[in-house]
């Protein structure tokens, strides 16, 4: 007993790093070997046509992530702080800075959804030191689709600045890089925080709820504020008034806030930049102190967490526990909350589906977003409706919009599967009745939502022309079948896992992602050009056979995948098991 | 004469140049439990995922209880029940939910299916987790479940892909007493394990797969007799264990080339 409590076991652990620091040679080839390991990753995917059509798919994301709008804000940022420094307008320049701020440390949370992330944590079986894996940590976070587009906006700063006052040349590549370093610590940080939190089932459900009210309550803004500008016909002389009234209101307001942004990094950087403008060196070095000490706060954050995941925290669920089982009478209680009828298979899928559904967060912010969203696309048209002329396209736009929470429900209808999937292989159940059950349970929540949309939509603008509603139902009659066909042809060709627990870090397919556009945008050129058609000719009316004879057809060629289901569902088998089952 | 409950000829499956599975014919009789055994990589699952209908062979045939089975044979795939390697699963059930849709889906009416599950709830000793979704069970717990599942609707005969690898004592005890009612009532059970003292203890006959072919194939005593036959004198007296017996069939190094010895390991 004397050793187990003696000092050799209740010593401090030992720890070392690798001989030479970060840049010694036993550092530099574990760098190597995860250079390799990327490499041999990214060529072993290339391996099957579906790997090809991945690679394609995320080169264009990223050609259009990265060069749109990576080097469009890039340039517009850098144009803007040229034509305010070189006007001396120093007193704006701080929202540029404030602006980059919050789409680097905003998009990461948003766009990690559809981002493929290696896991580091699996590197700590290997004698890698701390500060490596904290360098690989950030190194990693580089290549965030944030942080090239922060990145390309500090350039086009600095650009902009150092051509409209060449002399602050030197001074304008610390303060944007100060402020560009504590924006990649940050946003570092604040995603394995993330991760921290969302490691387990029940906290990931809980921020995925917050996660939800917090976008829509941003996007509820919108309306907000826009409906407020807008009711009224005031004079001029009214709307002057109104403008000074808020002046006044909100005048010292924004004052405490603008000086009280000086104390924030983005804020910070600015000021630095125009207390060496001024010529104050002095304060402009404190100010430049200031953003360094925040830099070093950030990283202190990012290595409390990276410490505690270094040291082999575990977050996985905590051990199940047996407790007495309950008496029947009392599951039956429990769980008789509700059933649906009929005891067929079609109604057991749907039934499932429903359950599923009703435990899937993304599947439901996906759904109930774009609804919420109508509100903000009728308050586009709001205006025209109070002045009496809506626009003939306002209800068809609100519910192409509401479709649009339909992506994934109709193109990766099994991909909430997962393992699951093999029982429909089991079963004697065809797949073509799971298909058809799924298809009947995703077109009675299209009804529904759209039902709802369209209800939302003319409380607001009123009720559309006759022959506008007409068409518009006409056209969702054909746009139902056409998402469905293709929908359950995507589901069996090209699809991918998704983790019903997870609102950020899914692995999708960019694929699937991208042909699944271009088919709804098909099915909407036709609803456009056939609803053009007939409005430029008078005849709106016309749509209404037009679509609903392309409905009979859509929904021909919907009966004609459902008939081959099976065999295209037997075919691909192998690598539908294989996708869905997959661990992540 | 009884048809064979599971006979194969000439199984082959290939994954491009691999061959996975190489002209695997064997026969297993109605009412028998029978042991599916091999190393690594071997093609035991393969060789359990083509006689369930979740890949299709590249040749051969597979006949279940004497009748023609392939991916559409939907009536025999009311007479199986699977275990498969994945487990099958759906995350976002509850046990109950997911065993009163497993039985549905194999087309017991709503009233049977719901009380079988609370039967196999409270023999899977379950019934307690009633609230909790499976995705959040143990592994031993969602192996009991997947097993609960592949009997649900009275199979004649079930295959098990490892149904015993991370199941505690208490509860592989319990996963034997059902199997062997099972067997019984007269089921027939094509089983895969690595753990050879469970194969020893409840098959009758077992059949070995090494590289993709089947190596050994009959009764446990038929394979001890014949593996004892190629011993010394002085050893055949000695009885030997199940383990014993298929290493001396698949080799030591399991059909790989024997490896050099690492002379620099401590």
């Amino acid at each position: 007993m004397a050793g187990v409590n003696g000092a050799g076991i209740n010593g401090p652990i030992e720890e070392s790093g690798p001989r030479g620091g970060l840049l010694g040679a036993p550092a530099r080839a574990q760098y190597a070997a995860l250079a390799s390991l990327r490499w041999q990753m990214l060529r072993n995917s290339l391996r099957s046509v579906e790997g090809v059509f991945e690679l394609g798919a995320r080169a264009i994301t990223l050609f259009f992530a990265f060069a749109v709008l990576g080097l469009g804000l890039g340039a517009l940022v850098g144009f803007s702080a040229y034509t305010q420094v070189s006007h001396e307008e120093w007193v704006y320049l701080p929202m540029l800075f404030w602006l980059v701020f919050f789409l680097w440390q905003v998009v990461p949370v948003m766009q990690a959804s559809f981002q493929e992330q290696f896991d580091l944590s699996s590197l700590l079986r290997f004698p890698v030191s701390f500060g490596l894996f904290f360098l690989l940590y950030i190194i990693f976070g580089l290549a965030d689709v944030s942080t090239i587009m922060g990145g390309m906006c500090c350039v086009g700063l600095w650009l902009g600045i150092t051509v409209a006052r060449p002399a602050l040349f030197g001074w304008t590549a610390l303060a944007v890089g100060g402020f560009a370093a504590f924006n990649i610590l940050l946003s570092r940080a604040v995603l394995s925080w993330i991760d921290r939190w969302l490691a387990q089932r029940k906290t990931r459900e809980i921020l995925a709820v917050v996660f939800m009210v917090a976008v829509l309550s941003l996007q509820l803004l919108n309306p907000a504020i826009y409906q407020k500008r807008h009711t009224g016909t005031a004079s001029i002389e009214q709307q002057a008034e109104s403008r000074r009234k808020r002046k006044a209101e909100f005048g010292p307001w924004l004052k405490t806030g603008y000086s009280a942004q000086e104390w924030f990094p983005p804020g910070l950087a600015a000021v630095t930049l125009r207390r060496f403008a001024q010529q104050r060196q002095i304060t402009a070095l404190g100010s430049l102190g200031v953003l360094g000490m925040y830099v070093l706060a950030a990283g202190g954050l990012l290595a409390v967490r990276l410490r505690a995941e270094y040291r082999g925290e575990n977050l996985g669920h905590a051990p199940s526990r047996s407790i007495a089982p309950p008496r029947r009478k009392e599951i039956a209680r429990s769980e008789v909350e509700w059933r649906l009828g009929g005891s067929g298979p079609i109604t057991a899928v749907i039934e499932k589906e429903l359950r599923t559904l009703l435990r899937t967060m993304p599947l439901l912010y996906a759904l109930g977003a774009p609804l919420l969203l109508v509100l903000v696309f009728s308050g586009v048209f709001f205006k025209g409706a109070q002045q009496g002329h809506t626009s003939a396209l306002a209800l068809p736009v609100s519910l192409i919009y509401a479709q649009l929470g339909f992506t994934q429900l109709f193109y990766n209808n099994l991909g909430v599967e997962g393992a699951g999937i093999q029982v429909f292989f089991l079963s004697p159940t065809p797949i073509r009745t799971v298909l058809l059950a799924k298809n009947l349970f995703h077109s009675l929540l299209y009804g529904l939502v759209l039902l709802a949309a369209g209800i939302l939509a003319t409380l607001r603008l009123g009720l559309p022309d006759g022959a506008v509603m007409a068409a518009t139902a006409a056209w969702l009659l054909f746009s139902l079948p056409c998402n469905l066909a293709a929908g359950n042809l995507f589901s069996l060709l090209l699809p991918y896992r998704v983790n019903p627990g997870r609102m950020i870090r899914q692995r999708g397919s960019r694929t699937n992602a991208l042909l699944s556009l271009l088919s709804q945008t098909a099915v909407l050129g036709v609803g456009a050009t056939v609803f053009g058609l007939c409005l430029f000719g008078n005849r709106l009316w016309l749509a209404v056979p037009i679509f609903l004879a392309l409905a009979g057809a859509a929904a021909f060629a919907l009966a004609c995948v459902l008939r081959n289901a099976d065999g295209m569902a037997n075919r691909r088998r192998d690598s539908l098991i294989a996708t869905l089952v997959k661990k992540e | 004469m009884e048809p064979a409950a599971i006979q194969t000829y000439g199984l082959t499956r290939r994954f491009g140049s691999l061959t996975a599975v190489e002209n695997v014919t064997l026969s297993v009789a109605p009412g028998q439990f029978f042991g599916f055994l091999g190393p690594n990589g071997a093609g035991k699952s393969t060789t359990i995922k083509m006689l369930t209908g979740l890949l299709e062979p590249t040749a051969g045939a597979i006949e279940i209880l004497g009748r023609r089975f392939g991916a559409g044979a939907l009536d025999l795939k009311r007479q199986i029940g699977v275990v498969p390697e994945g487990m099958a699963l759906f995350g976002r059930l509850t046990a109950s939910e997911y065993l009163r849709f497993v039985g549905r889906m194999y087309g017991l009416d709503r009233e049977t299916a719901n009380q079988r599950t609370e039967e196999l709830l409270e023999f899977m000793q379950l019934a307690g987790e009633h609230k909790k979704l499976v995705t959040d069970f143990s592994h031993g717990m969602q192996k009991k479940l997947a097993l609960a599942a592949a009997v649900i609707h009275g199979p004649k005969v079930l295959f098990l892909d490892e149904p015993f690898e991370g199941v505690d004592a208490v509860a592989a005890g319990m996963l034997k007493t059902m199997l062997l009612g099972m067997l019984n009532r007269g089921a027939t059970i094509f089983l895969t394990t690595h753990v050879l003292e469970i194969v020893e203890r409840l098959c009758s006959h077992v059949a070995i797969i090494s590289q993709g072919r089947l190596v050994a194939n009959g009764p446990i005593e038929e394979l001890h007799a014949g593996v004892v036959s190629t011993l010394p004198d002085a050893a055949k007296d000695q009885r030997l264990t199940l383990e014993e017996i298929f290493l001396a069939i698949v080799g030591a190094d399991g059909g790989q080339e024997p490896a050099q010895e690492l002379s620099w390991l401590a």
